[in-house]
């Protein structure tokens, strides 16, 4: 592929898809930190783990959630760790669609998403299908950053000499031809 | 120092990890703890006004009633406000062929103990979410999820104004497993609330039931 048409996926693609996921992240991170009792609440409400046994790791995933959300997504809007950031939202985005059907599948369960803390996108707040699909739409651009990572934009082009250990052959200055 | 991948991913969920540790070390008030709630309708002190009494409904009726039209205010009060319910002959409240006594969750109020108490004069409390009690609830119930204490505890706190510490309050969300009441249970407990009953069943069979219901978005929220 040419440098040119690498510039013009770098502009059309990576970089959107970086800064539109990486927003999104931050987003839901800063509503979840908005309102941790209530995340842990949801969290509980998912009824994955015994809440009586395992209520400190609730607690602790509540914390945590969102801090990983916010460092993914700081670090896909810089383009910095791409690879490492997409995979991590990959992985977060993989293991909500999971803990979601496993609501979905129980009716005895009724539990709220709080995927963005109080506030809702396109779905509502119960959880359902809907979610599901939600979630199966990010995976595509997070997929596509963790195969293509950040693009020509991205601070890990700049930092490339020092951290090229894992980045495909292209984004060497090679003259421009991918290897 | 190169790093690959799998390491740069554990480096941000030990970030994740340091961050949200030290979130809690600050906060630190987070819990997963639900109220001690109580069953039955033993010792709930009456509102006279309110309705008819407790122990006048039917087992069993054919007869049906309409749900009343008024939509008072949100804050349950123990005055009688000229918008309530008008009070329905004996035989109207039937459960619309619902059963009243249906099986609910152990330690959970069965929708007939729940409307007892509502006809006392208990405090109701709706903790599903705003659209849900916009569309409708419980009449004279407040909207107090638990997450209103994060998002809005102003608001939070004028609803709590409004009930007495002793106050018996019924909170109910969608029923089955739904832990919405019991969340906001838990949280009430933690402001000194002693008296904390949760409706096992849920709002939709207060509905059908044909238990006297309300719409609109928070109305009278402050006491």
């Amino acid at each position: 592929m040419s440098k040119g048409k690498l510039w013009v996926e770098s502009i059309l693609l990576q970089t959107p898809l970086r800064v539109g996921l990486g927003g999104l992240f931050i987003f839901a991170a800063y509503n979840k930190l908005n309102g941790i009792q209530s995340f842990a609440y949801a969290i509980k409400g998912f009824q994955v783990v015994d809440a009586d046994r395992y209520g400190h790791l609730i607690i602790m995933a509540a914390h945590m959630m969102p801090w990983a959300e916010m460092i993914a997504g700081v670090l896909l809007i810089l383009g910095l760790w791409t690879r490492a950031a997409a995979a991590a939202v990959w992985l977060m985005l993989a293991g909500f669609i999971a803990a979601l059907i496993h609501v979905i599948m129980d009716d005895l369960i009724s539990a709220d998403c709080s995927c963005f803390g109080d506030m809702n996108l396109i779905c509502d707040a119960t959880v359902g299908w809907c979610q599901v699909v939600r979630n199966l739409v990010l995976l595509i651009p997070a997929s596509y950053l963790v195969w293509r990572q950040g693009g020509f934009l991205a601070l890990d082009r700049v930092y490339r000499d020092k951290s090229m250990d894992d980045a495909p052959e292209w984004t060497v200055d090679n003259g421009g031809e991918q290897g | 120092m190169r790093m690959k991948t799998p390491q740069r991913l554990l480096a941000i969920v030990g970030g994740a990890f340091l961050l949200g540790t030290g979130h809690s070390l600050v906060s630190g008030n987070v819990t997963l703890k639900e109220a001690a709630t109580k069953s039955g309708v033993e010792g709930v002190k009456g509102d006279p006004n309110r309705g008819i009494p407790a122990d006048n409904i039917p087992e069993d009726s054919p007869e049906e009633v309409d749900t009343p039209d008024e939509q008072p205010s949100a804050v349950i009060e123990d005055d009688q406000p000229e918008s309530s319910p008008p009070t329905q002959p004996t035989a109207a409240f039937t459960g619309n062929g619902v059963d009243l006594d249906a099986p609910v969750p152990e330690g959970t109020l069965t929708l007939r103990e729940s409307h007892i108490l509502w006809e006392e004069g208990a405090y109701f409390i709706d903790a599903r979410h705003d659209y849900e009690y916009e569309a409708g609830h419980i009449q004279y119930s407040a909207w107090l999820p638990a997450q209103l204490f994060d998002t809005d505890s102003e608001a939070a706190f004028a609803v709590m104004d409004s009930i007495p510490k002793d106050g018996t309050i019924v909170l109910y969300c969608v029923g089955g497993e739904c832990d919405a009441s019991k969340n906001t249970a838990a949280m009430l407990e933690q402001f000194g609330y002693t008296d904390l009953r949760i409706m096992g069943a849920g709002y939709e069979d207060w509905v059908n039931a044909g238990f006297p219901t309300a719409t609109g978005a928070d109305e009278g929220v402050s006491p």
